[in-house]
């Protein structure tokens, strides 16, 4: 099958450049030209024809295509490998609760967090380990990254456009990770939310900025996770008291106490579920008094249950160190998980 | 070396858009509010019902607030406007 | 539109077929306006809305 997309000819790889800068085509980052021969690599390993319909953005009513989003995989620097994941990341975003369009135009400049599960993390090198929210492969950073351009160049999210982000994040650049499922005796985050063990998924969550936490006093998990929940608690009072999906980041140093302990993913959800809620009346305590008013005994729990945490095993072997990330903004947009598929009764591809 | 490459955009013409019959004028007339519910929006939408009802002869203002500002207007909501002659909405913070 | 959204306006006017769509401009922001800064603004709401929506 021919590709659809217009084609434009350069002359060398710096002509390249300016022509996908100059159309407001990039992240800022140099791009991969993407050739027909590298987007149709994509289609093949994927099994996907070009014209394979991915989903229909309902804002615009747009019909998003296998190829487009192959087009920009190549652009970002993902291999044919790689675009399976890219694919199934986007049709997760584009499930309605995940609420894309919101997500991505909001001023709130949050950025599309996405955990990698099961047997894929190996066959890319998706690593768990060191650096695990930074440069820690190149899967993950040419995944997160081809979402990014996804929405720059199918959904028109450029700053000042539709992008409306005051500040956005790092994260908008690639926020992609790999749960470190090896080196742990709990559930992965895939199977906690009810994808089998066999099975490769992808999570997404509408995703500010993580925010690290220290403590290497002690080895009981109620202080432990008293220090994330007081984290919690903070971005409850220091950005919004709006309930929604947190992901905590728990890298082996912090785990292992956990784990000795014999606490599961569940006994932490549950845990800081009760933990991380504040009074309204803290908002004056934070320059928020004039929306106090008569409400200050409210309650606002960061989540409305144990479930809305996301709780991942991830992070190099060393340091008592953890991450929250919050949501967007409470639970306007949940986190979505897919699992990665093989179309067991599709045709193989015609040659 | 030429390379050839790929339009990584849509390329599709969003489908054209129509714009409703103007009215006549606004007197006797039915106005909807279709409100993002954020802070300021009551008092701002408040002054407006007046201003249109005493300067402009406007004779019924209805006031609707989306669920999530953050998401199109419920569909319910759009339905209503069928049953309006004017709608104001808008982006705003 | 309050004024720091025009641009998101007139690229969602674009990309849902009416790239001329006008609007009214009302300064910004409304969230932290007082009353009489709200009325002045539905005001101009007025103005400018009046005659886009009578022929």
């Amino acid at each position: 099958m021919p590709l659809d997309s217009r084609t434009y000819e350069a002359a060398d790889i710096a002509a390249v450049q300016e022509l996908y800068h100059a159309n407001g085509w990039t992240d800022g980052l140099p791009i991969v030209p993407p050739t027909a021969e590298a987007v149709q690599a994509c289609l093949d390993w994927a099994m996907m024809p070009a014209d394979q319909l991915i989903g229909v953005e309902p804002v615009r009513g747009l019909a998003v295509t296998a190829e487009k989003l192959a087009i920009n995989a190549v652009m970002a620097g993902c291999l044919p490998m790689h675009f399976p994941v890219v694919a199934t990341a986007w049709t997760a975003m584009m499930q309605p609760e995940f609420l894309m369009h919101g997500a991505t135009a909001s001023t709130g400049g949050c950025a599309v967090l996405v955990v990698l599960n099961g047997p894929i993390r190996l066959e890319l090198g998706a690593s768990g380990g060191f650096n695990a929210l930074g440069n820690s492969d190149r899967a993950t950073a040419v995944i997160g990254r081809a979402l990014r351009l996804c929405l720059i160049n199918l959904m028109d999210v450029r700053p000042g456009a539709i992008d409306r982000s005051t500040l956005g994040h790092p994260g908008k650049f690639s926020f992609c990770l790999a749960e470190d499922e090896e080196d742990t005796t709990w559930l992965s985050l895939a199977e906690t939310r009810g994808i089998p063990k066999e099975a490769s998924a992808v999570t997404v969550m509408a995703a500010g900025a993580p925010r690290q936490i220290m403590n290497e006093w002690t080895t009981k998990p109620e202080e432990i996770l008293e220090t994330f929940a007081a984290e919690m608690r903070a971005n409850l009072r220091h950005y919004s008291i709006h309930p929604g999906n947190y992901a905590l980041i728990i890298p082996k140093q912090l785990r292992e106490h956990l784990q000795a302990a014999g606490w599961s993913k569940a006994d932490i959800a549950s845990f800081i579920h009760e933990r991380a809620r504040i009074h309204r009346r803290e908002w004056a305590e934070v320059g928020k008094g004039a929306v106090v008013r008569d409400r200050g005994d409210s309650v606002y729990p960061a989540m409305e249950s144990p479930d809305q945490l996301l709780v991942v095993a991830a992070g190099g072997p060393a340091g008592g160190f953890g991450a929250v990330i919050p949501p967007w903004l409470g639970h306007k947009s949940h986190a979505v998980t897919v699992p990665i598929g093989a179309c067991i009764d599709c045709e193989p591809p015609k040659q | 070396m030429t390379f050839r490459v790929l339009d990584p955009t849509p390329e599709k013409a969003p489908p054209i858009g129509q714009l409703a019959p103007r009215l006549g004028s606004l007197r006797g007339k039915t106005v909807g509010f279709i409100s993002n519910g954020k802070e300021g929006t009551k008092g701002f939408f408040a002054h407006l019902d007046r201003l249109l009802r005493e300067q402009h002869g406007v004779a019924d203002v209805v006031m609707r607030t989306k669920s999530n500002y953050s998401a199109p207007a419920d569909p319910h909501i759009v339905a209503e406007i069928r049953s309006w002659h004017a709608v104001v909405s808008g982006i705003g913070d | 539109m309050t004024e720091r959204f025009v641009t998101a306006a007139e690229m969602m006017s674009r990309v849902l077929g009416m790239p001329d769509y006008r609007f009214a401009r009302i300064g910004h922001p409304v969230s932290s306006a007082t009353d009489a800064e709200l009325a002045a603004m539905a005001r101009r709401a007025l103005e400018q809305g009046q005659p886009l929506l009578v022929r």
